[in-house]
This record gives C-alpha cells, sequence and structure tokens, in this order.
C-alpha cells in the first residue's frame, strides 16, 4: 500500500474507464444476446403456459425459485462487505467495498426479476399491492410472499441508495477530469458535488448511516427469503434453522462471487496494488468461517430429523442423501463445506487460481444447496401416492442463462464506466495508522 | 311448440352458438340467453334415459342445459343401479360429442370415402335391401349388439320383409361358459342375477362383478351391502383366480390359484360340503354324481392342482359351511374355455348343495345379455360370409375386427359383392371397412327402450337437440324395409305402439309417466321357475400340473369393457384402478416370472403366442400368480379417432381365435407364450408415485374384532402422528394449548365429507363424475408422465408392504381443512375460507404463485400448466355452472360449490334451511356403494355428524393441525 498515493489511485482507476477494447464490446454482446434468448423463453411462456417448464404437481416450484434465491444469497455479501465491514471497521474491504456493493444492486435486480417469472398469470401480479379497489380487496400479509416484497423492494432501494450515495465523491472525480458528453453526464450524477469539508462530513455520516440501516437488512431479507420456505409445512422446509442457516449461506455465496468477479477485474484492469491478495485472502478466511456454519447448520438438520423420529421428517432426508437427487446433494456438500476447508492452507488460499476455481465451485454448491432444499423436500412430503420427479426444461435453462447473461451485462457495463473501485475509500486507507486531524 | 320441437330448436341453437366460436370455445358455453318459452335458461331439465355403454341398462338423468346434455347421473327410480353409475355411464357423453364423430353418412368408392347425404344415403340402403329381397331368400344378414326387445322386434319384422332370417347379436364378452353352465346345472337357457345383498358369506371363482361381470353396478351395490361393516358384522368374500382384478382386490382372501383351476377348487368344496352331510335334499342320481365327481378332489390334490395353499383352503371350506347364506359366483366376464365351464358348472352345484332352494338366486329377473349369440356362432357367421348368399350385411354398433383377429373378419367384410352398411357414428376398425356409413343417432338422442333385465323395461327418449342430422335406427329400418308405406311414421310411433299392445303401456298418461321415470320396473315375472335337473352330466378333467409356460390371460378394463370405450378421453385419463397407469396398457407380471426372464419394470418386451405377438412394457406386481402374465382389454385399436388410436395394446390377437367346443365361447387366455425382452424401456404414465404408504397415517385399516368392541383403553391423546386426536374442523376441535389461531366462526352450515374406506372399491366412478361436472381438462400420456393429470378427486391405492396382495383405496380429494396451509401462503387470498367452512379457489384472484400447492400437504390442487383443450364439439359437454379455467391458475376440489348454490337458492325460496342429504357433490352421487357422505357438521342430527362419532373415524395426516372437513373411516379387515 505504501507505493499507492493519491495519483497513482486515481490514474489506475480512471484508467478502466478509457476506451474499451473491441473484445469487451464482443463480450457484452455475447451477453446482450444471452438476455434476448432469456426474454424471449419468459415471453413464450407467458403465451404458452408455465407448462413449458417441467413444473408439475408435486413440484410445482423449480429453478425459477432456486436462481431467485441464490440472486438474492449472492446480494447479501455485497452488504456485508460495504455495510457491515465498513460498520466493524475493517479496512481491507474498503478497495472491494465498491464493486461489493454494485454485484448487490445487480444481483436484486436479477433476483428480483424471478417472482415475475414463475407467476403462472403475471399480468395479474398487480394483485400483490394494496391498491384501492372496488372490492375492498386486500393482499395477505400473512403470505411469506408478501413478507418478500416488502423485503426485496426495501433491500433494493437501501442498496441502491447507500451505492449511490457512495459514489459520489467518486463520480466528481471523474467529472472533474471528463469531457464532452461524459462530463455532462456525469456532472449530473454527481450532484454538484465539489468536496467541501461540510459535503465531506455529511458524505461520511450519510455513509455510516446507510451502513447501519444496510446492516440489519443482511440478516433480515434473507431470514425473509428463508421463510418462503420455513413457514411452509413442507417437511425439509419447516424449520427454524432456516433463518441463520440462510443468511450464512447467502454470505457463502456472496462470498465467493466476489472473489469470482474481484479476480479478472483486478487482472484486467492491473488492480493488483489496490485489491492486494491480502484482501481476497481475507475475503478466503471470511469463507471458512461461512462454510462452517452452513456446514454444522447441515450437520443440525440430519441430527434433529434423526433424534426426532418422525418418520416423514427422517424420510425427506434420507431421500436427499440417497434418492434421486442424490448428485446434487453430495456436491452441495462437497462445494459448500469440504471445499472451503481448503482455504486453511496459505498457500491455496494466496493463489489467485485456486482461489478462483474454488470460489466457482462454491457458487455451483450453494446454487445446488437451493436446488436441493427446493426440489427434494416437495417431491417426496407427505402423500406418498402424491411423489414425484422434476427436472427443469430447456425454456428453464433459458430463462436461467438470461439472468446470469443480464448480472454480467450490467456488471460489465458498470466496471467500463463507473468507478469500480471506491477512490475515496483506498485514499483513506492510506493514512491508516498516520495521525490525521478531525 | 311441443317439448320436442323445442329440444331440436334449442338444440341446434345452442349447437350453432358454439359452432360460431372461434379459438377458445369455453368462453361462450352459456348458450340461449333468450331461451324459447318452457324454458328457463340456466335452470336444467332432466330426461330419464337408458345407458347403452354395457349390456347391464343401468337407468340415467340426463341433465339437459340448453338443450344439450352436460352431464349424466344415474336414475335414483331404477331398480337396477338406483341412481348410481360408473364411470364408463359418465363418459358416455364424450361418444356423443367426440370431435371424429361422423356427421355424415360415408359411402366408399374406389377406396376413398365420400360425404353422402342422408336422404340419399338411406335410398342406398332401401336399394340395396330391396334389391337384396328380390333376388332371394336370406340374403340380408344384420349383426348388432344387444339391443332391446322392441328394436329386436322391429329388426325381426323388417328381416321377414326381406325374406331374411332374424339379427344376429354379437357380444365379444357373451358369457357362454356361464349359460352352459346354468343351462345344465339350472335347467335355465340364460343367465340368471343374483343377490348379493342376502348372502353372507360370497365365495367368487374369478367374477368381477365390481368391474364388467353382468351388472357391476348392481352388483357393487349389493356387495358392499353384504360386505361393509353393519351392526359390527360384515359379510366374508373369498376370491379364487390367477389375476387380482378390482375385484379381487376387495376381497378378504384371495387364493391365487392356478389358471383353469377353479373348478378343482369349487370340487374340492363341494366334497367336503358333501363330506359334512349337506345336499340331502338334492335328487339322489344329482348326489350320487356329485360325489363321484368330487371324491378325487381332496383338500391336498386341490392344492396341489390349484397351487394354493392347503390350510388357506381348509379354513375356507369351514367358514363356508358355517355360513348361514353362502353364495358361490362363477368365473371372470372373460373366461369362456372347457375350465369355465367346469368351474362354471362346479359353482352353480356348490350353490344348489349349500342352498338346494337357491334363494339368492333370481330366475325371473335374467340378464339382457343373455341374448347375445355364442362366439361359435358368430365366428361361424363370418366363415360362411359370402357374396353368394348374402347382399347386404348391416353392422349396429359391432367392432368384431378389433374384437376377434384372426378370423378373417376383415378379409371376409372386403369381399367383392357383399355391401356392407355400419351404422356406426366412428370410423373404427370395422367401420373402415364398410361399403355405407350411416351413423345413427346415439342412445341420448333418440328413442328406444331397453330392459337391462326381465320384467323391467326402461325407456330411451331425446334428452337433446340432436348434434348431427342422423335419423334413429328405428326409423332407418322403418323406411328402408316398408318404404312409403310404413305402419308406423316412425320408430317412436312403432314403441308407443309396441308397448301399449303389450299392456305395459296404457293411455297417453301412463306414456309420459313412463318417459318420466324412465321405464316401468314392475312388470309381472315369470312364474316360479321350472324345477332344477334331477340329473347333470358332470365331466370333469383333472387340471394339468402346471408346466413351465407362461399363460397370459386378457381382461376386459373396467374403462374400457369390451374396447368401445377407448376413445372417450375420460376413460383413458382416469388410470386403470390397480396399477393408477393411464392411457398405456402394460403387461402385468409377478416378480418371480420378471427375474427369470432378467426382465425390470417397464421393460418393454415382446410376448409371443402360437396366435400373434405384441410389445408391452412390464409391470410388476404381485397382483397376478408367477407364470401368468395379464393384460387388459380395450386398447391398441389401430383406428377409431384420436385418443384411441396408437393407444395402449390390444391382447386380443394372442389367444386362440376358435371358440371352445363346449361352451361355444373363446377363451381369453393362452398358454406357452413366449417373453422376450427387447432392450427397450418405455416410461409408464402412472399416477401413484410410490405404492406403499412409507408407515404414515394415510389409509387406515383395523380388524373386524377391534371395530366390532369398544377399546377397553381408548389412546391417549397427544402430538404425534399416531395419537393426535380427531379433530373436527368446528370450535369444538380448537385447543389454545395448541391452536395459535382462535376457531373460525362459520354460519349455519359447515360442509363436510366422510368418506367410509369400508365401501370404497377403488372403481373411480366418483372420478369420473367430477370430471364431467366440473370441466376438469384432460391431458394425455405425456404430461401424465410429467406430473400433470388435473384430477381434483383422485382414488389413492395403497399396498400393504407385509403383503402386498393387500390392497386398500382410499379417495382423496380436497380436505376443506379448517386450518388450511394453503389459505395461508397466498398472497392474494386466491384459496378462501367461505363462511361455510368450504376453501373456495377463485380463480379470477389467482395469479399463480402456487404456494398454495407447495403447501398442501395432500397435493390435491392442481395447476393449469397450459390452457386445456375441448376439441369442438367436447366443448359442448361443459357444465355452464363452472367455469372453465385458463392457464396460470390453481384449482381443486370444490365440494360441488355450484350444487351447493343451487340448494341454498332451492331452499331460499322454499323459506327453509337445507335439508340433510339435499347436497350431493357430483362423486358422491354417482359413488356405486355409497362410500361417500356430504352434509352439515353444525347440525348434530345430520348423517355426517353422526359418522364422525364412529370410532372408526379418522384424518388423513391430522396431526399436521390442518383439521381437515373431509373425515375417513377406517376400512374393516378380516382374516379368514
Amino acid at each position: 500500500m505504501s507505493e499507492l498515493t493519491y495519483a497513482t489511485i486515481d490514474q489506475t482507476i480512471l484508467q478502466t474507464l478509457e476506451k474499451p477494447r473491441p473484445g469487451y464490446w464482443l463480450i457484452v454482446a455475447v451477453l446482450a444476446g444471452g438476455i434476448l434468448l432469456g426474454a424471449a423463453c419468459w415471453l413464450y411462456q407467458i403465451f404458452v403456459g408455465i407448462g413449458v417448464g417441467g413444473q408439475n404437481n408435486p413440484v410445482a416450484w423449480g429453478i425459477y425459485l432456486v436462481n431467485f434465491v441464490f440472486w438474492v444469497g449472492i446480494a447479501h455479501s455485497g452488504t456485508l462487505i460495504s455495510a457491515i465491514l465498513h460498520l466493524f471497521r475493517a479496512g481491507w474491504r474498503n478497495p472491494i467495498a465498491r464493486a461489493a456493493e454494485t454485484m448487490t444492486v445487480f444481483a436484486v435486480l436479477t433476483a428480483g426479476l424471478f417472482p415475475f417469472v414463475h407467476l403462472g398469470r403475471v399480468w395479474a401480479v398487480y394483485y400483490m399491492l394494496p391498491y384501492p379497489n372496488q372490492r375492498t380487496l386486500w393482499p395477505n400479509f400473512q403470505s411469506p410472499l408478501m413478507f418478500d416484497v416488502v423485503a426485496i423492494s426495501t433491500y433494493l432501494t437501501v442498496s441502491s441508495l447507500f451505492w449511490y450515495t457512495g459514489m459520489l465523491p467518486d463520480l466528481a472525480t471523474v467529472r472533474d477530469r471528463a469531457t464532452g458528453l461524459r462530463k455532462k453526464i456525469f456532472t449530473l450524477i454527481s450532484l454538484g458535488w465539489t468536496g467541501k469539508h461540510e459535503q465531506w462530513r455529511h458524505y461520511t455520516r450519510g455513509y455510516l448511516f446507510f451502513a447501519a440501516l444496510a446492516t440489519p437488512l443482511v440478516i433480515s431479507v434473507h431470514s425473509v427469503v428463508s421463510w418462503d420456505f420455513a413457514l411452509g409445512v413442507v417437511p425439509g422446509w419447516h424449520t427454524t434453522i432456516f433463518a441463520p442457516y440462510f443468511v450464512a449461506g447467502a454470505i457463502h455465496s456472496g462470498l465467493a462471487m466476489v472473489l469470482t468477479l474481484m479476480i479478472p477485474l483486478r487482472r484486467i484492469f492491473n488492480y493488483e496494488k489496490i485489491i492486494t491478495v491480502a484482501v481476497l485472502e481475507n475475503v478466503a478466511k471470511t469463507i471458512i468461517l461461512t462454510g462452517m456454519i452452513v456446514g454444522f447448520a447441515y450437520a443440525t438438520e440430519f441430527f434433529i430429523a434423526w433424534y426426532s423420529f418422525n418418520t416423514i421428517e427422517i424420510e425427506v432426508f434420507r431421500y436427499r442423501m440417497f434418492g434421486d437427487y442424490r448428485v446434487g446433494f453430495w456436491i452441495m456438500v462437497v462445494c459448500n463445506t469440504l471445499i472451503p476447508l481448503l482455504f486453511f492452507s496459505k498457500k491455496i488460499r494466496t493463489s489467485i487460481g485456486w482461489l478462483f476455481g474454488l470460489s466457482l465451485l462454491i457458487n455451483v454448491g450453494m446454487w445446488f444447496e437451493r436446488f436441493v432444499i427446493i426440489i427434494t423436500s416437495v417431491a417426496r412430503d407427505f402423500i406418498p401416492h402424491a411423489w414425484g420427479l422434476y427436472a427443469p426444461t430447456a425454456i428453464e435453462f433459458g430463462i436461467m442463462i438470461g439472468s446470469f447473461c443480464l448480472f454480467f451485462f450490467l456488471f460489465l457495463l458498470f466496471v467500463k464506466h463507473l468507478p469500480s473501485v471506491s477512490m475515496a475509500e483506498i485514499k483513506e486507507t492510506l493514512h491508516e495508522g498516520a495521525p490525521h486531524a478531525g | 311448440m311441443n317439448r320436442r320441437t323445442f329440444l331440436k330448436t334449442a338444440g341446434v341453437g345452442s349447437v350453432s352458438v358454439a359452432a360460431g366460436c372461434t379459438s377458445q370455445p369455453e368462453k361462450t358455453i352459456y348458450a340461449l340467453v333468450q331461451a324459447p318459452d318452457d324454458t328457463v335458461t340456466g335452470k336444467a331439465l332432466w330426461y330419464a334415459s337408458t345407458c347403452r355403454e354395457c349390456p347391464a341398462g343401468c337407468g340415467v338423468l340426463a341433465r339437459s342445459r340448453e338443450g344439450r346434455v352436460v352431464k349424466v347421473e344415474g336414475n335414483p327410480l331404477h331398480p337396477i343401479n338406483q341412481g348410481r353409475l360408473c364411470m364408463r355411464g359418465q363418459a358416455a357423453l364424450q361418444a356423443i360429442y367426440h370431435p371424429e364423430r361422423l356427421d355424415t353418412p360415408q359411402l366408399k368408392e374406389n377406396g376413398e370415402w365420400r360425404a353422402l347425404s342422408w336422404p340419399a344415403a338411406e335410398g342406398l340402403l332401401q336399394e340395396k335391401t330391396r334389391a337384396a329381397a328380390g333376388a332371394g331368400a336370406g340374403r340380408v344378414r344384420v349383426l348388432t349388439e344387444v339391443i332391446g326387445e322392441s328394436l329386436t322386434a322391429l329388426f325381426g319384422e323388417a328381416l321377414d320383409q326381406w325374406q331374411s332370417p332374424p339379427p344376429l347379436v354379437f357380444e365379444p364378452f357373451a358369457y357362454e361358459a356361464l349359460k352352459t353352465a346354468n343351462r345344465m346345472a339350472f335347467g335355465v337357457d340364460g343367465l340368471v342375477s343374483y343377490h348379493l345383498d342376502q348372502a353372507d358369506l360370497l365365495v367368487c371363482l374369478g367374477a368381477d362383478f365390481l368391474e364388467t361381470w353382468l351388472s357391476p353396478v348392481e352388483y357393487a351395490r349389493q356387495f358392499k351391502a353384504m360386505h361393509a361393516l353393519q351392526a359390527n358384522r360384515k359379510g366374508f368374500f373369498a376370491h379364487i383366480a390367477p389375476c387380482q382384478s378390482l375385484t379381487a382386490a376387495n376381497a378378504d382372501l384371495w387364493l391365487a390359484c392356478h389358471p383353469a383351476s377353479e373348478g378343482a377348487v369349487a370340487l374340492g368344496l363341494i366334497r367336503k360340503a358333501l363330506e359334512s352331510g349337506r345336499g340331502q335334499s338334492l335328487p339322489a342320481p344329482l348326489r350320487v354324481s356329485l360325489t363321484t365327481a368330487s371324491a378325487p378332489y381332496t383338500p391336498e390334490k386341490v392344492a396341489h392342482l390349484a397351487d394354493i395353499p392347503a390350510d388357506a383352503f381348509d379354513r375356507l371350506a369351514a367358514r363356508l359351511l358355517a355360513a348361514k347364506a353362502p353364495l358361490v359366483l362363477g368365473t371372470a366376464t372373460a373366461g369362456s374355455g372347457a375350465a369355465d365351464v367346469a368351474a362354471n358348472l362346479a359353482a352353480n352345484l356348490l350353490n344348489r348343495v349349500l342352498d338346494p332352494e337357491l334363494t339368492r338366486i333370481d330366475f325371473a329377473h335374467r340378464h339382457r345379455v343373455e341374448t347375445a349369440a355364442p362366439r361359435a356362432e358368430v365366428l361361424d357367421f363370418f366363415k360362411r360370409l359370402s357374396p353368394d348368399t348374402t347382399d347386404v350385411l348391416l353392422l349396429n354398433n359391432v367392432n368384431p375386427v378389433f374384437a376377434l383377429p384372426g378370423a378373417g373378419i376383415a378379409e371376409g367384410l372386403g369381399q367383392p359383392g357383399l355391401f356392407v352398411v355400419s351404422t356406426s357414428n366412428f370410423m373404427d376398425e370395422t367401420t373402415l371397412l364398410a361399403d355405407l356409413v350411416l351413423p345413427v343417432r346415439m342412445p341420448l338422442e333418440g328413442w328406444d327402450e331397453y330392459g337391462g333385465k326381465r320384467a323391467l323395461i326402461s325407456g330411451l327418449q331425446p334428452a337433446m337437440g340432436s348434434l348431427t342430422a342422423a335419423p334413429g335406427l328405428g326409423d332407418v329400418i322403418l323406411r328402408a324395409a316398408f318404404g312409403a308405406d310404413p305402419p308406423f311414421p316412425d320408430y317412436q310411433g312403432y314403441l308407443q305402439a309396441r308397448l301399449s299392445a303389450q299392456g305395459i303401456v296404457d293411455g297417453e298418461r301412463q306414456w309420459v309417466e313412463f318417459l318420466q321415470r324412465g321405464g316401468r320396473f314392475d312388470l309381472p315375472a315369470a312364474p316360479a321357475r321350472a324345477p332344477l335337473p334331477a340329473e347333470v352330466p358332470i365331466a370333469f378333467e383333472p387340471v394339468p400340473v402346471a408346466a413351465a409356460s407362461l399363460v397370459l390371460v386378457a381382461a376386459p378394463s373396467i374403462r374400457f369393457f369390451d374396447g368401445r370405450g377407448a376413445n372417450r378421453p375420460w376413460l383413458c385419463e382416469i388410470p386403470d384402478p390397480l396399477t393408477k397407469v393411464a392411457w398405456q396398457t402394460p403387461l402385468l407380471a409377478h416378480p418371480d416370472t420378471l427375474a427369470s426372464h432378467a426382465l425390470r419394470h417397464a421393460d418393454v418386451v415382446a410376448v409371443r403366442s402360437a396366435h400373434g405377438t405384441l410389445e408391452a412394457p412390464v409391470y410388476e406386481t404381485v397382483g397376478v400368480r408367477p407364470g401368468v402374465l395379464a393384460m387388459a382389454i380395450g386398447q391398441g385399436h389401430s383406428a377409431y379417432g384420436r385418443y384411441a388410436q396408437d393407444e395402449g395394446v390390444n391382447p386380443l390377437g394372442l389367444l386362440p381365435p376358435e371358440a371352445d367346443a363346449v361352451s361355444g365361447g373363446p377363451v381369453f387366455a393362452a398358454g406357452d407364450v413366449l417373453l422376450t425382452p427387447t432392450g427397450r424401456q418405455m416410461p409408464l404414465a402412472h399416477t401413484d408415485g410410490s405404492r406403499i404408504q412409507h408407515g404414515r397415517k394415510i389409509a387406515l385399516t383395523t380388524p373386524l374384532q377391534a371395530a366390532a368392541h369398544d377399546d377397553a383403553h381408548p389412546p391417549k391423546a397427544g402430538l404425534t402422528m399416531a395419537d393426535f386426536p380427531l379433530t373436527l374442523p368446528l370450535p369444538e376441535g380448537y385447543d389454545p394449548k395448541r391452536d395459535a389461531y382462535p376457531p373460525h366462526d362459520h354460519a349455519d352450515y359447515r360442509w363436510s365429507m366422510v368418506v367410509d374406506l369400508d365401501r370404497c372399491i377403488g372403481c373411480g366412478a366418483c372420478s369420473a363424475a367430477c370430471y364431467a361436472e366440473n370441466n376438469i381438462g384432460v391431458v394425455g400420456a405425456q404430461r401424465i408422465l410429467e406430473g400433470r393429470e388435473m384430477a381434483w378427486l383422485r382414488i389413492e391405492r395403497y399396498l400393504d408392504p407385509q403383503d402386498e396382495r393387500k390392497v386398500i383405496f382410499l379417495p382423496m380429494m380436497c380436505q376443506h381443512c379448517d386450518n388450511a396451509p394453503c389459505e395461508a401462503v397466498c398472497p392474494v387470498y386466491a384459496p378462501h375460507h367461505s363462511k361455510e367452512g368450504l376453501n373456495n379457489q377463485i380463480y379470477n384472484r389467482c395469479i399463480g404463485t402456487r404456494f398454495c400447492s407447495q403447501n398442501c400437504p395432500y397435493k390435491v390442487r392442481r395447476f393449469n400448466w397450459f390452457t386445456w383443450q375441448w376439441p369442438r364439439p367436447l366443448n359442448l359437454q361443459l357444465n355452464p355452472d363452472v367455469t372453465a379455467r385458463s392457464k396460470g391458475v390453481m384449482e381443486k376440489c370444490s365440494f360441488c360449490i355450484q350444487r351447493i348454490k343451487a340448494a341454498h337458492g332451492t331452499a331460499k325460496n322454499e323459506n327453509r334451511g337445507i335439508r340433510d342429504g339435499e347436497i350431493q357433490p357430483a362423486c358422491l352421487q354417482t359413488c356405486p356403494t355409497g362410500a361417500l357422505s356430504f352434509g352439515n357438521l353444525m347440525d348434530s342430527q345430520s348423517r355426517v355428524r353422526q359418522m364422525v362419532m364412529d370410532r372408526r373415524a379418522y384424518q388423513v395426516m391430522g396431526y399436521l393441525n390442518t383439521k381437515p372437513a373431509v373425515i375417513y373411516l377406517r376400512k374393516v379387515v378380516q382374516e379368514i
């Protein structure tokens, strides 16, 4: 860090906003194509019916819900890094805070699509809003899906505002160096930031308050999402461990996604001196913690199922381990609990290649965790006559691919048009340890 | 305007309205907003008629809305079915509204079909028959299904005009062996009927009387009258057959005997009976020959020949001899070989030994299907069929090409110079080979009479406007035979005059009563039966000990009967009661058989007999003996419309085509069958996720001793699955220590249903009625494989994991829980708890999140994955009282809320409350055994309130505290 100066920080980061190579536009085009594919699949589904997916009776919820929980989960880690670690004054998070918060906003946006996608009559979704109507009908606030609406919209609002507010000084920096159209746009969005002392005071105060506001959301939003399942009577869902279990899992997968995003980012944008290996190493260490919490949650679930002597509970967990979906189950266990233990080795957690590879595996594992939870519990619940299997179809995969493309499309646009590392915060850390005024 | 003209106008009106619609015909199922005089739009008219889906002849009431029939129900006044109807009767409508129903006559010219006008077709028929009559005697032949006396008489008169012999009646199932046995043992040339309800012990050698045998709806009712728990007693039912049919699955004891050994078992029982001193009042010659014939059949020999446990046989014999009112029934519908003659004869003689007066056998009310000719006669007819002797062959609703493969029927029909006329409304295999297709009115559209049993006559009248311009069969024959000067202007006149002449209907008033009631059921019965024969020629061949060869047994299906039901989508979609496979025809095989051929469940095998081959997926089950393969008859059509063509497999081609020498009937089994794996697999479209209950409290049984005696120590109430108490969906079912929310505040009614598992036989009639009443979409085999069948009411079939031959059936529908998990989780209140306790699914409000179905522990909620199609004119069958749902919306059983609302309306008009039993949801209305009851739990005098006090009462998954309003009564099981 000592080689960094204000000038080099600005230069490194602002350099990323230069005109991109043709390869960049190619990738963006491919991702846009993926989004169109997803949109086309969704339109097809709207016109023909949800039946184009693989859902059925008993498994009426398929990978749309899996993807929804997956993306919401990823979002939480961003807020953990940018809000909670800010409150803890963990300076090592500064280089990745901006990108992490961006990841949060885009992940919530992507996640927010899926409740619409999975609806049977999406054109009537406004029934969920408490608008005045002639029949004096209210939505059912007792339903976990209504909690979701409130939670996700709150999270999106707060995260977006937090993200935007936090970016203001950097936007002003870009404005000062920009010319032409970019200058006009950045003038607009930097809201007249001049860097006066008063503005900095308000900024840090506001940032702190947003962080404090966003912090409980990290716990509450995914708890609420987990209650989509825990408030159901389905065996394998109906358990109080879900809230902490899902939150831990969310942070686990989000941290892995942070690694997946940061490692190519620092390489392509030459951020090595800013997003150092030590930062990545800290993320990996946190992954060990969350992985162990998740592993503990799995063990608890299985133990309670055995201890309960409840035949139905025992069967659900036996089915997860040895039934039709056992491949997904074992991927989940290995990737989420065993793989992160590799990070105990200093060699592995400081090796860029290992970090990237393992982060991908962890995310695969976390996707399968949601798949296993959602699909296997309903595939075999109470009435054996009704048991059935589910397999996703091409349309569902098409929409899933579209969602992944949407996320990376937005992220790619972000990194080339907005400062992907928080210049102001990095400059802050330069002064750590040195006496400073006020 | 008289009622008939109105019906014609109304029918044409509603047809034209529906025909004018384009892509979504279901949007305008409410026709005739401005109704003609004499009717009120929205109010149904009910016409009595008779079901003609099988020869039983149950009486029906057709519910006619705006000139078209939307539902068929049993006629409560009819003595045969007493208001109930099987699934085939419910599905009769789908034949009338079938998309492939022919709407014009067709003439075959140079191998191509050309549409013809109705007058031209009738003219052609007249011309041909006249020419044939002129060319000589006997040149016009008629082959017909079983028809009523009047139509038979008309045919007779017409054929007289044409100097030809009377019509030949062809039914694929003609009970030749049973008729032979009746002739020999009772001196009766026909099919007697039975009073199962008066028996206390029923022994059956294979007769599938709950499915297709003689009169299934009637016998199902009678069976449960004797077999269901009453006053702490139950009749006993033992079934002896190689395959577990639905009837056998409802038996207390199923002895899986070797094929063709049923007669040996019966002889063994005769020997025991004679040994113990019964049969003293029999005529001496008979007693002597019986003793001689049965002497070799010791219990050891019987056990060996039939391969049944010797102790089971001994206990059965003991029970039989201890019974006060035993009744023995013969072999299956599809069984007429030599062994069947022996078995049926032995059964008849055993009845004579046990009950010399034969009090439980009814000789006066014989079944009409006895008029069907023996198979030998039909085969002989086709063998002799030649243009040299016959010019015109008229086929009335028969399909011999399908039913008699290997008998050269197709070649016979194709002979040049022979003019074949078919009156069928469908291009089935036989009609495709006709020269002229002249469709006639279907049963609900025209006039006729049919007496399913003697001493009663059941009328048919037009219950709807005619969908096509088809004439009635009787009218066609009248005009064809008598041309310009018929003795009666139409068949209706002929019918009326005949009934008048016979004294059945005397005057206009009685005629109207006849039509209103559906017939006359109190005709003078035949005088006392003739004395029974004193001597019976008994020659039994010992059954050869089992060789290593496989036997293929073909059995008629409760869904398709002889194959005629294969084109009705409901019958294809509602799965087979025992295999729960829909749309496909699996080959049932024992695990030992499969193991010895290195086969697994769902492997496709090639089956070869001396007469033919087929390929089918195997279904592993202990419901057949090792060494026996079973397959249902009825599917595997090569024509007959989109729902039947190329669906399933036809086993008839593997059976011997000849008729048995003794009975003149066919053998529905083939020996020396070879099984070859093909290496392919075929996923079976089965609707059951698992065959066993996995230790869950779903379908419970109780032994007879426990049900009969009070529990000295009733179980202490707890919170686990085993000891959770019965929690009625009433305030009394709420316990503040257990329930977070207070009870619902219901108004005067809290609707509830009680299902008596001791009465449910698993026939599926309720499911069919539900499809008909509630506009439920048919999804097809592929969607069933995907798990998307739409049945609101399904019959769950569970096997006992300790002994998989023990079967229990559980009708499962929406439980209308008081503490419904679905209601809490819908974000928009689409499942809404009504003030009468119903869980109402509000289609317009549903946005399709499907959380309700995920949260329903019973998985009774059905989602519309697509907008299901009703190819015109099937959409005319849709019930206007029930919304047709679009894609994206959840649906489920509503306790037939449209019927509840109708009852409310009637009660309000009459300024009273709804009476107990006034509301009959469709399922309950048709259940042949009365397994379902519905009523108001808040009325302390109601039937359901009394029934939930039964010690057998419990709730499925009750420990989840859902407080279901569907209460089940445990099935009472007894051992021999």
